[in-house]
């Protein structure tokens, strides 16, 4: 019998280098490593001081608690062959292209060759690399750079892959591409999302995050939505409800350009999540969905910002949730109007359903406007299931839980009804009735 | 067997305050019974309290359906014994479709949950998400006839439960889930209030279809309007938490004459009487 040692590695500056050793990267890759990793060692761990951070608190949050990903994973070349979990999920969705990463490697990928033939590159992030260099340089933290927050910075000093998508001019791509995200218990994993859109092109991404049981997940999304081009980001944060979940995400819309992104907060023991939409050129319109249904001690933490840089440009933000047992929320947003941005309408409303007594949201959004002809709405809400609606639907035979379940999935609805994908709504749906309990 | 529900001698209070002050009354199946009064006389509060809203408390008396007690059943079981309440202001649930709310309350009411919910525990197999409903196509038929049959938009199936419905509709909205449910005895809470003619007549309609297909009704109104459409075989009147008279239509009619006022003037007579009786 031979016992086998595992060199448990931490994160270290020794596990950057080790990073861009092992896959042989390129310097200006080395190099943005460790001014990331400067970064993060410079930058002072959050406190309550921070207004991000007032309501949500790292207790128990110890970085050399979670590894890095070491073990190589199972890959697979044929569908069919997937574990049935994995395949069930992808047949969910009528996609044009999957992939599957488990802690940053490539399980499974598929991908419609005929897309390829018309210039649309859809891949991990790694083999972009070798394939496309000049667009991962390019586009990699040019929205959202390395030293946005400690999380950030941690993330591009260790990242190891992600998934890569780019749409070429005029091109519309109708079906979904669906990334499936694995992480190992223990891990801390830094999936990257980047995603690039032409002038004048169309796509679905639907993005699933799985697993990191007691694990770590910091991740970073970047969507450029250029001139007059369409992207729909549907990000499904389906975590353990172990794992801490950091996220930080921007987005930004070109002239006449829109950009839409779902976020479904379901997993996560603690998760804070920064939601940035960037509009840079005239006639831009982005939307903002979110839900959230934390139970037990989950704690769940959007932090948005809808910035308006210049005029005639649209947003519209709606985040509802549901808490139920012990859980708690935290919804920060702010609507920030640039000096200039004239002709701005800009929209912000998050919703609250409180099933217990004991669960807590806090929302609080917020307007900055500096320019004078704009419309701007925000507004908050968060109530009980009110008794006269359980009574009237008692009244007509349904039992007090069939009657609390109908409300809170009818809740739900306003931002069901607006997600483009029937796959992804079945997907949240069942979510919601699951976490509702069906009777 | 024709059902029978009787109130005796209830007292019930809302916040600690006594709105129900000893009723008695008796509604049977294909008859219809107009319980008329003034304003804030507790005639809601009956309705409420007969359908078991939580927040009204019941301090004397007894509501029995076919000689059995319903003080210890909640509101879904009452449903569940064919006790139906229309409600003066129905409530507005964004998000819920009309189609899918009905749905799940025919299968609740038509015993389906019951028994999918019996045969689980008797051979110890889950059935799949839905097998406690109604077949979809059954329902869906029988939702289109009914709507047909009782003037009632087709739109309204994929329609947000009361929400964003005109007053009318709201009331058109109630006769059609009184349609599909079938109770057998209906309570009927001001359904003739803020309707137009139209309206009016879509409603009276519906609930002398009803009661012709055997339905009792407690037609709880404040004007004599819509007796006009809907004949009465009893007619009481309501005043401050009691019923003071109970009578044939001609009580309708002298009340209309008279007006409420003689009712508050001829009360120790009409008491008194009552007593005597």
């Amino acid at each position: 019998m031979t016992t086998k040692t595992m060199i448990k590695q931490t994160i270290s500056v020794a596990a950057v280098k080790a990073i861009s050793d092992r896959y042989d990267e390129p310097e200006w890759l080395r190099q943005a490593r460790l001014a990331a990793w400067e970064n993060f060692v410079a930058m002072p761990w959050p406190t309550y001081k921070e207004e991000t951070w007032r309501r949500t608190r790292l207790t128990g949050f110890h970085l050399e608690d979670f590894e890095l990903p070491q073990t190589e994973v199972a890959t697979f070349d044929d569908r069919q062959h997937l574990p049935e979990d994995l395949r069930e999920a992808l047949d969910k969705i009528d996609s044009a292209g999957a992939l599957i990463l488990q802690d940053g490697q490539v399980v499974y990928y598929e991908f419609d060759d005929s897309l390829a033939r018309k210039g649309v590159i859809f891949t991990d992030i790694r083999s972009a690399i070798r394939t496309h260099e000049e667009l991962i340089k390019v586009h990699l933290a040019a929205l959202t750079p390395a030293d946005e927050n400690k999380f950030a910075a941690l993330h591009y000093a260790l990242w190891i892959n992600g998934a890569f998508l780019f749409m070429p001019k005029h091109l519309t791509v109708d079906k979904p591409f669906q990334v499936l995200v694995l992480q190992s218990a223990g891990v801390a994993n830094f999936h990257h999302t980047l995603l690039v859109g032409e002038e004048n092109s169309e796509a679905v991404i639907v993005e699933d995050f799985i697993g990191s049981r007691q694990g770590m997940s910091d991740s970073v999304s970047e969507v450029f939505t250029k001139q007059a081009a369409r992207m729909h980001y549907l990000r499904l944060q389906n975590l353990d409800e172990s794992a801490w979940n950091f996220s930080t995400q921007r987005a930004s819309a070109g002239r006449d350009a829109l950009y839409r992104q779902l976020q479904a907060s379901w997993g996560s023991k603690l998760s804070k999540v920064w939601i940035d939409l960037e509009l840079e050129e005239p006639g831009g319109h982005g939307e903002l969905l979110g839900l959230y249904f934390p139970q037990d001690h989950q704690h769940i933490d959007h932090h948005t910002n809808q910035n308006h840089r210049v005029p005639r440009c649209t947003s519209d933000l709606l985040f509802k949730g549901a808490l139920d047992d012990h859980a708690r929320s935290v919804y920060q947003g702010l609507i920030r109007v640039w000096p200039g941005a004239q002709k701005t309408d800009a929209y912000q409303k998050n919703d609250n359903l409180i099933l217990s007594d004991h669960a807590r949201a806090d929302s609080i959004p917020g307007l900055e406007i500096e320019a004078d002809d704009v419309r701007c709405t925000h507004g908050a809400t968060s109530a009980k299931v009110p008794e006269e609606y359980i009574f009237y639907l008692m009244a007509r035979g349904l039992s007090r839980r069939t009657a609390v379940r109908m409300i809170v999935q009818g809740f739900f609805e306003e931002v069901l009804n607006r997600v483009p994908v029937p796959g992804v709504r079945d997907k949240l749906e069942a979510e919601i009735a699951h976490r509702v309990g069906i009777e | 067997m024709t059902a029978v529900l009787e109130v005796k001698d209830l007292h019930a209070a809302v916040d600690g305050k006594e709105i129900l002050k000893g009723v008695n009354l008796t509604i049977r199946q294909g008859e219809v019974h107009a319980l008329m009064g003034p304003n804030g006389s507790g005639k809601s509060t009956l309705g409420y309290v007969i359908a078991g809203h939580p927040h009204y408390e019941v301090l004397e008396g007894d509501i029995l359906f076919n000689g059995e007690s319903i003080l210890d059943l909640s509101p879904d079981e009452r449903a569940k014994l064919g006790i139906f309440l229309a409600f003066q202001y129905p409530v507005a649930i964004p998000g819920v479709s009309f189609a899918n709310f009905l749905r799940a309350a025919v299968s609740s009411v038509r015993g389906y949950r019951d028994r999918i919910r019996e045969e689980m525990e008797r051979t110890g197999q889950f059935k799949e998400v839905g097998s406690e409903l109604i077949p979809m196509r059954e329902f869906r038929k029988e939702l289109m006839d009914t709507m047909d049959r009782f003037n009632v938009d087709r739109s309204f199936a994929r329609r947000y439960l009361n929400d964003g419905f005109s007053g009318g509709e709201k009331k058109r909205g109630e006769v059609l889930q009184m349609a599909m449910l079938k109770p057998k005895i209906a309570i009927l809470d001001e359904s003739d209030s803020g309707l137009d003619i139209d309206a009016l007549r879509v409603v009276a309609d519906g609930i002398n279809k009803l009661v012709a297909d055997g339905m009792g009704a407690l037609l709880i109104t404040h004007y004599q309007r819509i007796l006009n459409y809907v004949k009465p075989d009893q007619v009481s009147v309501f005043y401050n938490g009691q019923v003071v008279l109970t009578g044939g239509p001609e009580v309708a009619e002298m009340l209309e004459e008279k007006g409420y006022g003689w009712i508050e003037e001829h009360l120790e007579e009409l008491q008194s009487e009552k007593i005597a009786s």
